[in-house]
């Protein structure tokens, strides 16, 4: 491995040190008593009795610097000032994003299993601070049994009139639905996922209106991530420039990463943002396994850019270091591959598992994301030709903005970094083109499928 | 040939035959108040169907026409609408399945900690090839996409419930033998790594069954494994080092 052009700077400061706050070392947190004697439910019993403008709140969470843990980083308290004035009559909703569809992701489900009172206490502030009476807990429906133990942690805390009508006596309301999916991908879109609480076929909406305009049933509507809601609670408990302290300076806070794959200890870690990716697999993960060599890594979702060994050196974790670095910090669920992984074998099952998630509403994404697996699957099988790299590309291009939701962009990103980072692999499985053609432009690509030399496999 | 393609199901007959008989469409007087208490929870009630549509799979083990059209008439939505939501998501079964469905996660984590090898030694255990059902209506071995438990891959979920974490082949084999006998397989609490430096273990004192984030044995599924080779003793497979 090339030496580092120059000394990586962590911006996680002395993180060896760090105590964790989002999953705290506290046996049996997820039951209410034991959550209860370690300060649940105090931040908010503190903004309700104190009697908190909504405004405080969204101020304080802005000056935390918090952003959305789902993937697009937004910072979260600009997102709930986006919400409009108060219409009487007219309700408003919280809804709190835990589909976690995204492969490589399974940090929301740490929270479900060992702080549920946490997030519940986050959703109810989250609702606070925007102006709502009802939250809603969308969680994939994969996580039955995870569900289940969160519906009867909430019914406990509705019991102890934690949750529900009248809270702490200040006459303020708020209820929390657990809604369960049904297994698709698409529910981790926001659009789609008020479409999916509403009961109906998950197709993402057509934006504008935005949901702080027009959410769930036409209201105006915020979603979150779990992990941001999780964050709430503490930024009130320990201020605002604590939150905003910690880690990497523009995108501040505790961190969950998910590290799975080829390391030595893979699972989920919490750490402030801005850990040195390098340091996070050779030190908090105890390495490659088998003493191997590093060969790639995803460092944020399976429909982030792929980083090649190199490029893994001196990033940090968090959106800035990241976008710089090649990639995208997504959702922190960092797959780590060792030399031994075929890239055309990865991709080829990265590209079915879009197609299969596609709903199949806008054309470039559900017909692209078929040509993308058929592609890179006769790639893999040794059937494919040299113009077909260029093809995927083109197909790239032809997907990439041009959809409702970014599904078709997040299945073409992958394609076409793989295919760049690691194109010698793809070219080694590669015949040489029988049949002219050679590079083909995204002005060109109707005839190029059109010539009856150019039959996709399958 | 891919063997990671789905097969397009094939649409339903115009007039099937029942599955079940109009004395078997009911609720009882507990599930009428569940629905109840889904139905309280939106402000509509179209929003209630998917909960309906779960309820109602766990009750008659899947969604014939005949049961969606029960959960549209219990919510007072029309056929078409409940039918749609139900063929959207995958985890509704359109047709009968085994007793048991094993959903192997074959996302890209567990992909490159060896899905496909746990998948094809299910398939050879249980005779069955992926998407089929064993001729004693057992078990139902399918493909899923991330199921989000990456850290403890490959692993696979019981019957759209229960994860199994960390497969091995000799973990299948006792989870198999275990659901034929005994119908049930214990939850399983993955420990954090960071709990087991500070904690020195799990933190759930009622996790039936705990299991750490260790990487699997390690070879790799990637590279030349196909399902239509023949299933020859694989030396790889024997006596590598674990972690």
């Amino acid at each position: 491995m090339e030496a580092p052009k120059q000394t990586p700077t962590s911006k996680a400061g002395d993180w060896r040190s760090y105590q964790r706050v989002i999953l705290p070392p506290v046996r049996d947190l997820h039951l209410l008593d034991v959550a209860l004697r370690n300060g649940a439910y105090t931040a908010l019993e503190k903004i309700l009795k104190e009697g908190w403008e909504r405004k405080r709140l969204v101020d304080e969470v802005k000056a935390s610097g918090l952003r959305g843990r789902g993937g697009a980083g937004f910072s979260t308290g600009l997102k709930w000032s986006f919400m409009p004035p108060d219409k009487p009559g007219q309700p408003r909703y919280l809804a709190c994003n835990g589909d976690e569809s995204e492969p490589g992701t399974f940090k929301d489900r740490q929270i479900f299993e060992y702080n549920p009172h946490l997030l519940f206490e986050g959703m109810m502030m989250g609702a606070y601070g925007i102006g709502a009476h009802t939250a809603y807990l969308y969680v994939r429906g994969e996580y039955a049994d995870y569900i289940s133990h969160m519906e009867r942690e909430l019914a406990k805390a509705y019991a102890k009139g934690l949750v529900g009508k009248n809270l702490f006596g200040t006459g303020w309301d708020c209820d929390i639905v657990i809604h369960k999916g049904a297994g698709a991908y698409i529910c981790g879109e926001e659009s789609s996922l008020m479409e999916s609480l509403e009961g109906k076929r998950a197709y993402p909406r057509i934006k504008p209106p935005f949901p702080a305009q027009k959410g769930l049933w036409a209201n105006p509507t915020t979603i979150n991530n779990v992990e941001t809601l999780a964050c709430v609670p503490l930024i009130v408990h320990k201020g605002a420039s604590w939150f905003a302290g910690l880690g990497a300076p523009k995108h501040p806070g505790p961190l969950l990463y998910g590290v799975s794959g080829h390391v030595n200890r893979p699972g989920v870690y919490e750490y402030p943002t801005g850990m040195l990716l390098t340091d996070l697999i050779y030190e908090v993960c105890g390495g490659i396994r088998g003493g191997k060599k590093l060969k790639a890594v995803v460092p944020g979702g399976s429909s982030v850019p792929v980083l090649t060994a190199e490029m893994c050196e001196g990033v940090t974790m968090d959106a800035e270091s990241m976008r710089d670095g090649g990639s995208m910090l997504g959702t922190a669920g960092v797959l780590v591959m060792d030399e031994d992984v075929d890239m055309v074998s990865f991709l080829r099952r990265t590209t079915h598992f879009y197609h299969h998630e596609s709903c199949g509403q806008c054309t470039p994404c559900r017909e692209g994301t078929g040509w993308l697996e058929k592609l890179v699957t006769r790639i893999d099988e040794g059937e494919g030709n040299l113009r077909d790299l260029d093809l995927l590309i083109s197909l790239c291009d032809n997907m990439e903005g041009r959809t409702v939701c970014a599904l078709a962009d997040a299945a073409a990103w992958p394609v076409r970094w793989t295919v760049t980072r690691f194109r010698s692999e793809f070219e080694a499985k590669c015949k040489p083109s029988l049949v002219p053609g050679g590079f083909v432009s995204p002005e060109t690509l109707g005839e190029a499928v059109a010539d009856p030399g150019y039959v996709l496999s399958d | 040939m891919s063997n990671i393609h789905l097969e397009i199901s094939p649409l339903p007959e115009r007039n099937p035959e029942r599955s079940f008989t109009p004395e078997q469409l009911v609720w009882t007087d507990e599930e009428r108040a569940r629905i109840d208490a889904y139905r309280a929870s939106y402000p509509e009630a179209e929003a209630a169907v998917m909960r309906l549509l779960w309820m109602a799979q766990e009750k008659f083990g899947w969604l014939a026409p005949e049961v969606i059209q029960l959960v549209a008439d219990t919510l007072g939505i029309p056929y078409a609408h409940a039918y749609g939501v139900a063929t959207f998501y995958t985890m509704y079964f359109k047709e009968p399945k085994g007793r048991f469905v094993l959903d192997v996660c074959t996302g890209h984590s567990c992909q490159v900690c060896g899905a496909y090898d746990r998948m094809a030694h299910l398939e050879k255990t249980l005779g069955v090839h992926m998407g089929e059902t064993t001729d004693d209506g057992q078990f139902t071995l399918q493909e899923a996409e991330c199921l989000g438990a990456c850290g403890t891959g490959p692993m696979l979920q019981i019957t759209n419930g229960r994860y199994v974490h960390n497969l091995t082949d000799e973990k299948l084999d006792r989870m198999v033998a275990t659901l034929r006998e005994t119908g049930s397989w214990p939850f399983e609490s993955v420990t954090l790594p960071q709990d087991e430096d500070e904690m020195q273990g799990n933190r759930r004192s009622d996790a039936e069954a705990t299991e750490k984030a260790i990487p699997a044995p390690f070879f790799h599924s990637l590279g030349g494994h196909r399902h239509d080779a023949a299933p020859s003793h694989d030396p790889l497979h024997e006596g590598t080092e674990g972690a």
